[in-house]
């Protein structure tokens, strides 16, 4: 115990002597949360729509009124002689409103009239998202005006969770995910290839601390600073995200203290695999990062991923954090609700330290 | 000039022997465009969906079955009491839940407005979204078709341009493509241009006749082919496994790849002049790609960013590519239409070869 202590002293010691690593520690994850959390979303408001009103009457007039009050439109003006469809393709606009003549002396004698809608389908989501709203606004117009009355099934939409559909409150625990999945993974990465790189592990080898001794030792200064990032980003959703417990955090403590053991013992392995530096952050970048941005639901769900990548997402230990932390400051499930979670990363994290034993214990014969 | 070929060569040769650096150049983008394009796609579908029913009678299954016929959801199950949707909506065994009224049917058969109520889990504002504007329309449907012939007053008819497939890879597609030929293009340049200050042979190359600029330039041309090469492997992927269209003009497209390429070698030779070793060009890059890469626009929209941040997006050389990726790809504009953007880029890539060539030059001396 003795020496595992004093392993993760001479550890930290080396981290605060350098600077560069130090800021990776410290400054980045929080600097890089606050801003990919707050910028990062999916839900375009503000979406710059074109008029083209062939009728020019007071009716569809206030049909145009309707989708400039609403907050996922913005009404631009369309220039005299051009086309929408010229608007579309300069990207002066994402969708172009076609109203067609006689728009309101049809609704008067009560006969059916249909307005068409084009919109640039580039960005398939916003498109989704386009004719979505762009619907409602019209059946809204349609009550109002074709006094219709009320339509026999009425839907009464109440929003959990997110009543404010704040995409800041889902993207933010997302990219603490993030931040939590790179950092403490490349610095355990780093401290681990330095000891390949310089030869220094002979010196380990020699002295009498054992194998795992070691590995503890290099472990527990990983996770000593991958908590202290942990309570930065919390402080971070607490303060720009706005965000508070939604429940009970006890699973969020413990997943977080199993989730930074896990990749702290991950960066080991991959250091201890790869004695040489940049070969081995280059291998948790594509590793660490890619798999945790790209399979862990952090931006775009997981049911999405086809079925002969989705298998692999339930091997990447980010995938169950996001759900915990998600759980913790939006649903408030508690352990009910991730129990499971809280197991995986704790089974995916004692992998990867047995991975990373093995590997270590072949380094020093290497050597 | 035979002094430039020769310097060129010597660089050529020396990438084409350090068999990392080729395998770099090939392996992790081929790599990263096909899992980007798989593994990223915002479609909401297959959304988990809960029912109460305490109507139980033949309008109740109508509307349930209208709204499981949407292949937006699938159905999870029917739960007896509200109370028991809500823990399962609270654990996260459901996204969405429907709660059909006891008296569904009779205040339908009287002609009075019944009201479904339906809950969301709104922890996702996207998916939350179009999922509430899918079980709106759903249920509208259903009411025109209990209208009878009385069809609703106003029509909305949705024409979808550019992409009526709604393929979300061919957006993730075009927007990775940018930062693609920017990080692997920097990583790799960075990776040349830090050689000679690592093994420390600076002095040799400045023993060479050779100007500054010829050195610069030797290194930058080599490296310029090999990555345009890259360019092509990845419209290729993009081509043949995403379907993605070329409707645009290909040499409108190359040279946005190649404005991209410079950018990406000036952004990797500013790096080389930071860093002492390669280990510290790697560690660099982390404090500079994700940010460069998250604030394009190439995997989420532009417009869904804060306003603060959207001029800033301007400065980004990805953003710029992206927007013309996208308007030659998929829209097939023409130069009339991407020329903002094209200015931008070549703005950018100028600067940073510049910028970049100036820190090298003074740091050789």
């Amino acid at each position: 115990m003795r020496r595992i202590l004093a392993q993760a002293r001479k550890e930290l010691l080396q981290l605060v002597r350098d600077r560069l690593a130090l800021g990776l520690a410290l400054v980045l994850p929080v600097g890089l949360t606050a801003l990919m959390g707050t910028s990062v979303s999916l839900t375009v408001t503000d979406i710059p729509i074109v008029v083209q009103d062939f009728d020019q009457t007071p009716l569809s007039r206030r049909y145009v009124d309707a989708f400039r009050t609403s907050l996922t439109f913005r009404v631009v003006t369309l220039p005299a002689a051009t086309s929408p469809e010229t608007l579309l393709a300069r990207g002066r606009a994402r969708a172009a409103l076609i109203i067609p003549e006689h728009f309101e002396r049809d609704l008067r004698r009560r006969r059916p009239t249909e307005t068409q809608l084009l919109v640039d389908a580039t960005d398939g989501n916003t498109a989704r998202l386009v004719r979505g709203s762009a619907g409602q606004i019209t059946r809204a117009f349609a009550r109002d005006v074709g006094r219709v009355g009320t339509p026999p099934i009425e839907t009464a939409t109440r929003l959990w969770f997110n009543p404010g559909r704040d995409p800041q409150k889902f993207y933010g625990p997302g990219f603490l995910v993030l931040g939590l999945s790179i950092f403490p993974t490349v610095l355990a990465a780093l401290a681990m290839s330095r000891e390949g790189e310089q030869k220094t592990i002979l010196q380990v080898y020699v002295s009498s601390i054992s194998a795992h001794e070691f590995l503890l030792g290099k472990i527990l200064a990983g996770m000593v600073i991958g908590f202290v990032q942990c309570v930065l980003l919390a402080l971070l959703m607490f303060t720009l995200f706005g965000l508070r417990f939604a429940g009970d955090p006890t699973p969020l403590v413990v997943g977080s203290a199993l989730f930074v053991f896990c990749v702290v013992s991950f960066g080991s392995l991959v250091g201890a695999a790869i004695p040489n530096q940049a070969a081995a952050v280059q291998a948790v970048g594509l590793g660490g990062f890619l798999l945790a941005f790209l399979l862990s639901g952090l931006i775009f769900p997981i049911e999405n991923i086809p079925d002969a990548l989705r298998w692999i997402s339930s091997l990447v230990q980010a995938r169950y954090y996001v759900l915990i932390v998600r759980d913790a400051f939006l649903q408030g499930g508690g352990w009910p609700a991730m129990w499971w979670a809280v197991l995986a990363i704790g089974a995916i994290g004692l992998v990867f330290y047995a991975l990373a034993w093995r590997a270590m214990r072949r380094m020093q014969v290497k050597a | 000039m035979s002094r430039f070929w020769a310097l060129a060569l010597k660089e050529l040769r020396q990438i084409r022997r350090d068999r990392r650096l080729t395998i770099s150049l090939i392996v992790p983008p081929t790599l990263q465009i096909l899992l980007f394009g798989f593994a990223l796609d915002s479609n909401v579908s297959n959304l988990r969906l809960g029912i109460v029913d305490e109507s139980r009678t033949a309008e109740s299954r109508e509307l349930i079955s209208v709204l499981t016929q949407n292949p937006t959801f699938r159905l999870r199950g029917s739960y007896a009491t509200p109370a028991a949707l809500g823990e399962d909506l609270g654990v996260g065994r459901l996204d969405v839940g429907v709660v059909v009224p006891y008296d569904f049917a009779r205040l339908r058969a009287r002609g009075r407005p019944a009201t479904v109520q339906v809950l969301l889990n709104a922890a996702n504002a996207n998916t939350a979204q179009i999922a509430q504007g899918y079980v709106e329309g759903a249920v509208a449907f259903l009411n025109r078709d209990l209208a009878g012939a009385r069809a609703a007053p106003v029509e909305l008819r949705t024409a979808l341009l550019y992409n009526p497939g709604l393929v979300n890879a061919w957006f993730i597609v075009t927007g990775v493509f940018g930062t693609l030929i920017i990080l692997n293009g920097s990583l790799v340049s960075a990776a040349t241009m830090i050689r000679e200050k690592e093994r420390g042979t600076v002095e040799q190359l400045l023993m060479t006749p050779a100007s500054a600029l010829e050195m610069i330039t030797a290194k930058m041309v080599p490296l310029f082919v090999l990555l345009m090469i890259m360019v092509g492997l990845v419209v290729a992927v993009a081509r043949l496994v995403f379907g993605v269209p070329l409707r645009g003009s290909p040499v409108l497209l190359l040279a946005a790849c190649a404005g991209c390429v410079l950018t990406g070698i000036g952004l990797g030779t500013f790096i080389s002049t930071l860093a002492r070793s390669a280990n510290q060009t790697q560690l660099i890059s982390f404090f500079i790609n994700p940010p460069l890469a998250m604030l394009s626009g190439g995997l989420t929209p532009i417009e869904a960013m804060p306003k603060w941040v959207q001029p800033i997006t301007q400065l980004n050389p990805i953003a710029h590519f992206s927007e013309i990726a996208r308007s030659v790809l998929v829209k097939g504009a023409g130069l009339d239409v991407v020329y903002p953007n094209l200015l931008a880029l070549v703005a950018l890539a100028s600067l940073f070869v510049a910028f970049s060539a100036w820190r090298f030059r003074r740091q050789l001396n």
